[in-house]
């Protein structure tokens, strides 16, 4: 146990990350179907109103800064160091701290339930809402608090990848050579340094103005509420991408090696990721077309919103290229890889259509942006982290995950999703508003609330057996081997689960697949180049 | 200084830049930016500078022990968020300079720098009672 506690190893500290992401992950699932019980049929009062406002905020403050970010930062930390043949990270004290700080904010955060107010001003907790007069409890003062830890945190383990990357790669790995998923983790490291400290001059600025009675965002004492608006989109949007493009990263590991090709567009990849992390920075009133810009404000943002989708097609169709003509293998890992696909690109298309401003102005605050959250952070974000899971589980622990059950839960997970959340679109052009405990009973919105609640039941049991496939698995699986995929990453070379020291001899790297040049000295990659 | 720990801090300052921007920015529209006494601010700025020489010169004691004055000074001016924030960071900076081997202390040198640039900011924007 306290090998756990003071652990600075990179696998362990990982594998923290990722344990204590799935545990929110479970609480914020929770959170989400109390919501989905609470939305099951036109006026139904099972939680009371102020109930419902804490389960949404604390849902999605959860789901972003508990779960999305930190088990991303784990697959990272795990991973980074044994694809690109370090035998550490280069910071390791800072990448246990940076941990600790995540988790002491989450459990702070959770803290507030037992103070008896838990916040309830959303995720984005917009001023003057957040404020002392409309919230008077100490939940809003939890939430920032929480948010600060897990900024401080954040902003460390991006530091410690960004020096890991830059300075510990195996002799001869050049940054065109490096693996597409650490070029994503690089690059949201860095977005991470410049996205993050926006969040936390707004979450001081607001502890201020409640603790300290400050009125940077009280209008009635000369403060702007658009303040908080602005700096917390400039954190947010960036946000969007932080917690996606080490998503893209993984797909672009997975596909490949099932589709026994190389990736179609290696240096298109790696530009498109810099381009979307420059673009991301000017596109956050985008989330603020509902407020009176002015026409040419609107139209700058409404144009920047619509390019970022330019970088990202062309990772979809460098992925769809990819895949065609190869030997595709339909393992888990793969299958939900293609899923990610589709639902990626669903909540892309939502996106686009929310960057044309009138668009917004119809749209905005209805469940059309719910179903467009949750296509792009569920189907894009967590359908990758099964992926992740299912392709990288063996490397962890030196046992396979059940195909069998792996398969069910894919099913499960692609219908109880597209159940509960497809449906929302429709429910967002009705009418329906976000974040409104019940509903009156018009024509529709019973028939469709209940599948969405559906569904999420489905989805619910989707994920336990998700859970159940881990822990069995971790029992009963079959051994792994190094290498169960056949695959060309350097993390494939290291033993399965990898020693202290990852690597007994660290190779020269000379290609993008050095494991390959490894097992075909008759044929390596560098001699095609 | 290893060029890890180099690098390190210098993506850490980065993130502390763009914080202490922002926060600037939002003080200096709302016309929140800290008061201080005339003379005070000259002195407080004299003593950050004399801990940055100190840390330069390898004089570990002699900034913390400058810095720490400084904070004590700051500390007698009109209460102001944005000094508050920074003293805080200044504060972290002192005890981590008490406690940390000599290992560290060169990168820690680059923390105090910038602190003390991020003070003669706002000293420079800062009004005058
Ligand atoms: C497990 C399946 C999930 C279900 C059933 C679910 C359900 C819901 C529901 C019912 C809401 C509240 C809608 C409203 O009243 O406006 C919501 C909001 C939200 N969800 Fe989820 N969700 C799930 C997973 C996720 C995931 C994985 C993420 C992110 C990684 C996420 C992020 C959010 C965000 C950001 C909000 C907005 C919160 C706010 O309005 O402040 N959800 N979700």
């Amino acid at each position: 146990m306290s090998a756990w506690l003071c652990a600075i190893d990179h696998k362990r500290v990982g594998i923290l990350y990722m344990l204590s992401a799935l545990l929110f992950f479970l609480a914020g699932g929770m959170e989400a179907m109390v919501m989905r019980a609470q939305l099951a049929a036109p006026n139904l009062k099972l939680v009371a109103p102020e109930v419902y406002n804490q389960m949404f905020t604390m849902h999605g403050t959860t789901m972003i800064f508990l779960v999305a970010m930190p088990v991303l930062t784990g697959f990272g930390v795990y991973l980074v160091p044994l694809m690109i043949g370090a035998n550490e990270m280069a910071l390791p004290r800072l990448g246990a701290l940076s941990f600790w700080l995540q988790l002491f904010g989450g459990v702070l955060l959770y803290i507030s339930f037992a103070s008896g107010s838990a916040p309830d001003a959303g995720w984005f907790s917009y001023a003057p809402l957040s404020e002392k007069p409309f919230s008077g409890g100490a939940g809003l003062d939890y939430w920032a608090l929480a948010l600060l830890l897990i900024t401080g945190g954040s902003i460390g383990s991006a530091v410690n990848l960004i020096v890991t990357i830059a300075t510990s790669r195996a002799p001869g790995m050049t940054m065109r050579l490096v693996p597409l998923f650490v070029w994503s983790t690089f690059i949201t490291s860095v977005m991470i340094i410049f996205a993050l400290p926006a969040l936390a001059a707004s979450l001081v600025m607001l502890l201020s103005d409640r603790l300290l009675h400050a009125r940077f965002f009280d209008p009635a004492q000369g403060g702007s509420p658009l303040l908080w608006q602005h700096y917390f989109w400039i954190f947010g949007h960036p946000e969007v991408y932080i917690v996606v493009l080490p998503a893209f990263g993984m797909i672009s590991e997975i596909i490949p090696v099932f589709s026994r090709k190389t990736i179609f567009g290696y240096p298109l990849m790696a530009t498109s990721s810099v381009a979307i992390a420059f673009l991301s920075y000017g596109v956050w009133a985008h989330h603020m077309f509902a407020v009176a810009l002015g026409r040419n404000f609107l139209a700058v943002f409404a144009a920047s919103s619509m390019l970022i989708a330019v970088p990202t097609g062309m990772k979809i169709f460098s992925w769809i290229a990819t895949m065609w003509g190869g030997a595709i293998r339909f393992t888990t890992a793969m299958l939900f890889a293609v899923a990610f696909l589709l639902e990626f690109t669903i909540g892309g298309l939502s996106g686009v259509a929310f960057a044309t401003v009138p668009v917004d102005w119809q749209m905005t605050d209805t469940y059309f942006v719910v179903a467009h959250i949750h296509y792009v952070l569920f189907g894009g974000t967590v359908f990758a982290l099964f992926a992740g899971a299912y392709y990288w589980f063996p490397k962890i622990s030196g046992r396979m995950l059940d195909e069998s059950l792996g398969r069910w839960n894919f099913w499960l997970v692609v219908i109880g999703f597209n159940a509960a959340f497809f449906v929302q679109h429709f429910l967002g052009l009705l009418g329906m508003r976000r974040r409104v405990y019940t509903y009156p009973d018009l024509p529709w919105f019973g028939a469709l609330n209940v599948i969405s609640t559906i569904g999420a039941a489905i989805l619910a049991f989707g994920i336990l057996l998700f859970c159940a496939n881990v822990l069995m698995s971790l029992y009963f699986g079959a051994p792994a081997g190094d290498d169960p995929w056949n695959a060309w990453t350097l993390e494939w070379a290291a033993a399965s689960p990898p020693p202290l020291e990852n690597f007994a001899e660290i190779p020269r790297v000379r290609s993008r697949r050095p494991l390959w040049d490894l097992k075909h000295p008759e044929a390596p990659d560098w001699t095609r180049a | 200084m290893t060029k890890r720990d180099q690098l390190g801090m210098t993506m850490f300052l980065i993130a502390e830049a763009v914080f202490f921007f922002l926060l600037i920015l939002a003080c200096a529209y709302f016309h929140a930016l800290p008061r201080l006494y005339a003379p005070w601010g000259w002195i407080l700025t004299a003593l950050l500078l004399a801990g940055s020489v100190s840390i330069w010169r390898g004089w570990r004691w002699g900034a913390v022990a400058l810095d720490a004055v400084f904070l004590v000074g700051l500390a007698g001016t009109p209460f102001a968020m944005l000094t508050a924030v920074l003293g805080l960071f200044v504060l972290a900076g002192v005890i981590a300079l008490a406690v940390i081997p000599a290992s560290g202390r060169r990168a820690l040198s680059l923390y105090w720098y910038f602190f003390t640039a991020v003070w003669l900011v706002i000293f420079g924007v800062a009004g005058q009672v």
